[in-house]
Formats: C-alpha cells, sequence, structure tokens
C-alpha cells in the first residue's frame, strides 16, 4: 500500500516536473553568466539591462581571484565575462583564456580615464580588458574611543592598542604594507627588501588580534578592534553606518587595485558580454554603480550624475595625493614564492 | 552420488550467497571508491606533480613539494594542529564520560528527553554557532565585563581570536559527538556490575574506573575517533575565533590551494594529515585483531571447542 502510495505521488512529481520542462520556459531568452565579487554592481542596472537587452543576467560570486581562477582551470566553463583583478587578467590572458575585446562593440569606453590607463593598467590599449572599479587599502579605526592618530603604517606597532587591531589576511597586501613602511615598493621582491620587512612584520604581529578578511567589518563596528586594516569600498560601507569611526591612508604609499571585466574564451554569447560592459561604462550607469558600491569607477564623466553629497566622496573620487601615493598588485611569477614563504615565516613563529 | 550432489547443492547455495553478498555491498563499495579511494589517490598523485607558477599543476614529477612540507616551517603548525586536537579529545573525554553515564542511569521516560538536549543545538546552523559565540566571548561583552569588574580576569587578558578560544569553540561543538557513542555504550552496560564490584570491597571510584570504563571502552573509542578526527582537520574555527597565532594545518591547506596557487603543496599537507590520521587508527585496529586472536588462541589451548 505504502509502496503504492508513493510510486504515485513520485510519477506526479515527475509529470509535473516533465510538464515544467515543456512549458515553462517557453522560448528562452538568450542568458548572460556574470562571474564576480559580491556586492559590487547595483542590480537595479542589472534589471535595466535585462530590460533593454530581453535577456536574463545570472550572477555568480566568486571570494578570491586565486579561486575563481582555479574553477576555470579545472574546466569550468559557462561565464561570459568575469571581473578578475588586473594582475590575475594578466595571468589569464598570457594562459590565452582570454578573448580579445572588440572595441568597436564598446563604444563606451571612449569614457575610460586616460590616465588611469597609462598610470594603473596593466593591459594599457583595452586589448583584453576593460577597468571596471579601483580601490585602495587604508585603515580604519574608532575615532570617538581613541582620538586621531597619525597616517602611517607604524600604527600597527603602537603597544596601547595590541590585541585590538587586525590586519589583512593577504599576503600582499600586508607584506605589502610593511614594505611601504620600510620605504620599497609594493612589488619589491629583492631579498634585503623582503628581510626587512619580515622584521617590521613580526614586530606588529605581537599586537594584532587577527590577520582578517572579513570580520574587521563587523569588530571595528562592535568596539572589539579600534584599528584596522582594510579594503576602500568595505571601510567607507562601514564608515557610513558608524559616525565613531574614521579613516587614514598611510603616507608611506597604500596599495590600490583594478578590477576588470574579461570574457573568457569559452564565453556562450560574446555580442551580450560586449554589450554588457559597454552599458557599464555608460557614465550615467557607472555613477549609479559608484554610489553602490563605494568604489571609484575610472569613468571621469561619471562625476556629473553623482548626487551633490558624494562629488567629492574619497572612496569614489580618489583624492590626488592617494593617486599618487598608489600602487597596483603586480604578479611576480617565480617570485609569488619568496612572498609565500616569508608570509608562511611570519604566521608561523 | 547422493553425496555428490549435496555437494553441488551446498556449492550452489554457497556460490548464490557470495554472489549476493557481492550484491549488497556493490553499493557501498563503489560509492568509497568514487568518492572515497580515487579522490585519494588523486591527492596522493598531485602531491608529487611539479606546480607551475601561474596556479596549475604541470606535467612533470617532483619530490620538492613534500620535501617542503616536512621541511621544519610546517613543524609549528602540524605540533599545534595535534596538540589543540588532543586537548579537545581530552576535554569531551572528561566531560562526555561523566554526561554519558548520568543519562544512562536516569529513567527511560526522560533519557530522551535528556538526549534532545544534547541534539538541539545540533539543529542550528555550525557557523552561527561559532558567530554566536564571538559575541559571547566579545571584549565588550557581558561575560568578559562581568569577570574584569569581579577582579578575576586582568583589564588585558582577551577571550577572542587566541588558541583558548579555538579550544572552547572546537570542544563545544564536539561534544555532542562524545556524550552520544558514549551514552549509547552506557545504556547497555550492566550496572549491577558496579554494584558487585563495591560487595567485593572496591572503591566508588575504583568500580567506575576499573569496572564501568573497560565496559564501555567502545563507545569511549569511538568518541575519541569522532572529536579527534574532525578536530584535526579542523579549519573555519581558527579562522574564525582563532588569533595570529591559531592557524592549524586546515588553514595552511586552504590558504596553499587557493591564495599561493600552489596545488602541489597543498595536496602534499593534505596527503600528510590523511596519513597522521590514519596511523593511530590502524595501530589501534592492528592491536585490536591481535588481542581478539590471542583470546582465541587461550580458548582454544584450554580445549574451549565452542566456536
Amino acid at each position: 500500500m505504502a509502496i503504492k502510495k508513493i510510486l504515485r505521488l513520485f510519477s506526479a512529481a515527475l509529470a509535473a516536473s516533465v510538464c515544467a520542462l515543456i512549458f515553462g520556459c517557453g522560448p528562452s531568452k538568450p542568458e548572460l553568466n556574470v562571474y564576480m565579487w559580491s556586492d559590487y554592481i547595483d542590480m537595479d542596472l542589472v534589471r535595466e539591462f535585462e530590460r533593454q537587452n530581453s535577456c536574463k543576467v545570472v550572477i555568480d560570486i566568486f571570494d578570491s581571484n586565486e579561486f575563481m581562477y582555479s574553477k576555470l582551470k579545472a574546466g569550468g566553463t559557462g561565464y561570459d565575462v568575469i571581473l578578475p583583478t588586473s594582475y590575475m587578467a594578466k595571468v589569464m590572458f598570457d594562459q590565452n583564456m582570454l578573448e580579445k575585446l572588440d572595441l568597436s562593440k564598446i563604444p563606451n569606453s571612449k569614457y575610460v580615464n586616460q590616465k588611469v590607463l597609462s598610470d594603473l593598467a596593466i593591459d594599457k590599449k583595452m586589448e583584453y580588458s576593460v577597468p571596471y572599479m579601483l580601490g585602495y587599502t587604508c585603515v580604519a579605526y574608532n575615532k570617538g574611543k581613541i582620538g586621531e592618530i597619525p597616517a602611517t603604517w607604524d600604527v600597527f606597532s603602537n603597544e596601547k592598542y595590541a590585541g585590538k587591531m587586525t590586519m589583512l589576511n593577504d599576503h600582499r597586501e600586508t607584506i605589502g604594507a610593511a614594505l611601504f613602511f620600510t620605504g620599497k615598493s609594493m612589488n619589491d621582491s629583492s631579498d634585503q627588501a623582503l628581510a626587512k620587512a619580515k622584521e617590521v612584520l613580526l614586530k606588529w604581529k605581537k599586537n594584532l588580534a587577527k590577520f582578517d578578511n572579513e570580520l574587521y567589518k563587523v569588530g571595528i563596528q562592535s568596539g572589539e578592534f579600534l584599528i584596522v586594516q582594510g579594503y576602500s569600498g568595505d571601510i567607507f560601507q562601514v564608515l557610513a553606518e558608524s559616525p565613531n569611526l574614521a579613516y587614514m591612508c598611510p603616507k608611506e604609499g597604500i596599495s590600490m587595485s583594478c578590477d576588470d571585466w574579461v570574457i573568457p574564451v569559452t564565453a556562450n554569447n560574446k555580442d551580450l558580454a560586449h554589450k554588457f560592459i559597454n552599458f557599464l561604462c555608460d557614465p550615467k550607469n557607472a555613477a549609479k554603480n559608484m554610489e553602490f558600491t563605494c568604489y571609484s569607477a575610472p569613468i571621469p564623466e561619471a562625476r556629473k550624475y553623482v548626487s551633490e553629497e558624494n562629488k567629492n566622496h574619497p572612496g569614489m573620487f580618489i583624492p590626488d595625493d592617494l593617486y599618487k601615493r598608489g600602487e597596483l598588485i603586480r604578479d611576480l611569477g617565480a617570485d609569488n614564492s619568496k612572498f609565500n614563504a616569508l608570509w608562511d615565516a611570519v604566521k608561523g613563529n | 552420488m547422493n553425496g555428490f550432489q549435496t555437494q553441488t547443492g551446498a556449492r550452489a547455495a554457497y556460490n548464490g550467497r557470495k554472489l549476493s553478498e557481492y550484491l549488497l555491498t556493490a553499493p557501498s563499495f563503489l560509492w568509497l571508491t568514487l568518492f572515497f579511494a580515487i579522490p585519494s589517490v588523486l591527492v596522493f598523485a598531485i602531491a608529487f606533480r611539479t606546480a607551475d607558477p601561474s596556479g596549475g599543476i604541470d606535467a612533470g614529477w617532483t619530490l620538492a613539494s613534500v620535501e617542503s612540507v616536512l621541511k621544519n616551517a610546517y613543524l609549528g603548525v602540524l605540533w599545534r594542529t595535534v596538540w589543540v586536537s588532543c586537548a579537545v579529545t581530552a576535554i569531551c573525554l572528561a566531560l562526555g564520560i561523566p554526561v554519558g553515564y548520568w543519562i544512562a542511569l536516569q529513567n527511560p521516560k526522560y533519557r530522551y528527553w535528556l538526549l534532545l538536549v544534547v541534539i538541539i543545538p545540533l539543529w542550528t546552523n555550525f557557523l552561527i554557532r561559532i558567530f554566536a559565540w564571538r559575541v559571547l566571548l566579545h571584549p565588550d561583552g557581558f561575560l568578559r565585563q562581568s569577570l574584569v569588574a569581579l577582579g578575576i580576569v586582568p583589564d588585558d587578558v582577551f577571550f577572542l581570536n587566541n588558541i583558548g578560544a579555538v579550544i572552547v569553540v572546537t570542544v563545544y561543538t564536539c561534544l555532542p559527538f562524545a556524550i552520544l557513542p558514549i551514552y549509547a555504550a552506557a545504556e547497555k552496560f550492566d550496572f549491577s556490575l558496579l554494584e558487585a564490584a563495591r560487595d567485593l570491597g572496591a572503591s566508588r571510584f575504583c568500580a567506575f574506573r576499573r569496572i564501568f570504563l573497560p565496559g564501555i571502552r567502545r563507545g569511549i573509542f569511538t568518541a575519541t575517533l569522532v572529536v579527534l578526527i574532525p578536530a584535526l582537520g579542523s579549519y573555519a574555527i581558527p579562522d574564525l575565533v582563532g588569533g595570529v597565532d591559531g592557524e592549524m594545518l586546515g588553514n595552511k591547506i586552504a590558504a596553499k590551494a587557493s591564495a599561493y596557487r600552489n596545488l602541489p603543496e597543498a595536496a602534499a599537507l593534505a596527503a600528510f594529515l590523511s596519513i597522521i590520521i590514519t596511523l593511530p587508527v590502524l595501530l589501534f585496529l592492528l592491536k585490536q585483531k591481535r588481542i581478539i586472536r590471542s583470546v582465541v588462541a587461550a580458548r582454544r589451548s584450554a580445549g574451549d571447542s565452542t566456536k
């Protein structure tokens, strides 16, 4: 009896799903599969793009360049447009994983800041990538509890705040900060520079509660941490909610990063992917996107469309002096392992 | 003629039984091969491949990854992983045995309610429970503030982001898995044996130690395994409540596979970890086999013909 009942239920379910398959979709809309970071695009814009092109946009999320890369390398396909950080876009291009862009299909690429391209970008001619958002790494602190602090990476050596500070769990960023502090470039992989950076890091580490990429956002708001190193967009989103917090950009130098749209060779819908990139380079859309993410789109024209209170927002429009101090993380090829070994040594002690 | 027939009949029956045995074990055998044996072999194989600097696996073979894993750099992390896991297991047993003993002694009517109380926390997602601990141990939280105010804890001691927090939270997450097998063994234990021991002059504690503990040793063994093995491979807890020195092998493997873009080293570390886990279990099983064999031999020599 029971088995009959189950069988009947099962066949009913099967019939229902077959019906859904046949009648549910109708003439299927073209689909654009996007692979990007979380909370990094205004969903209203995505919906507008869907309306304009009568398509469906599916967004899939990754939380590190390396994870995304290894997924693609392991045979992951189906993505039409991907948003890696510049250094990773270069690695992917060198591995023949990326399509060459047809800029005639991205007319709005003319709005992209030439200065950003020539100063910072790795792919200066937008051969395989179009820059989307610029961000930097800075330091947020609890002004309400500790007052104003000097703008230097050396705050992390202050024992007064021991156990209440965090730095990023990102070897390039954290070793980079130590390299900046010793007066070097964050991409310097010479042995002397790294040996000095190690000394500095070991000194800082004694005062740190954690190396962390996620919890610091809640931690600085709840008072668990007083000083945290973090990404600009995250920090400005937190600052907007907590008036007792402030931020500073160390005078020795800061790391900047740029995320770029790329189209993988395995993309199914390359035309639509070009349209999507073009849509986001439109100054009006870029302005909307900046106000949502607090990061800086390299589209100077967009400033016109940003609301009055945000026209001088330090996250959306990176101040000139900061821009000059900024440096982009570059892929170091075989020298990556030196940074890895140093990070192991710092964490293992 | 007749004998031959029965013999072939028996053989056919035997073959049939054997076939059905194979068929019965086939699904689990397939499952284990597909999802355990093949992946494990792959992990061990990748450990000997060369890494290409862009993050893939190259065609060559090398011992470099295995060497780098065996180098001193990881001994610190390995030692921390082992001692933290052993401490967690010891604490879980120390708490789990009395609780299992106590529950087994209760009126059967209430036992299941008590077991439910042990299990209920598992209905909440693992990560959410860890975040709840972060709230509980927060430096400005009620617990620490009141202990500081009472003068029990000095002001510069923090409860979060250190190895102590890792141990406390791991014990918390593993404890139900220690209590359940110990309870299951204790429930079948004949408590009148304890009374008999008392009658023969054993003290309460002596009876507990020499009669009860050996009586539930299977439960204790299972509890040890289900706590020790996940603890050795733990990753999320040290990441979330550990401090700058809280990294364990699991975190190192994750870092190698993602941030360092070095899959062979990640695989070598993972293989290393599985060897560490397998060795004690294997030793134990061998020892147990030897015990069984010696018991059987002793019985035989004593002329015990019942099998």
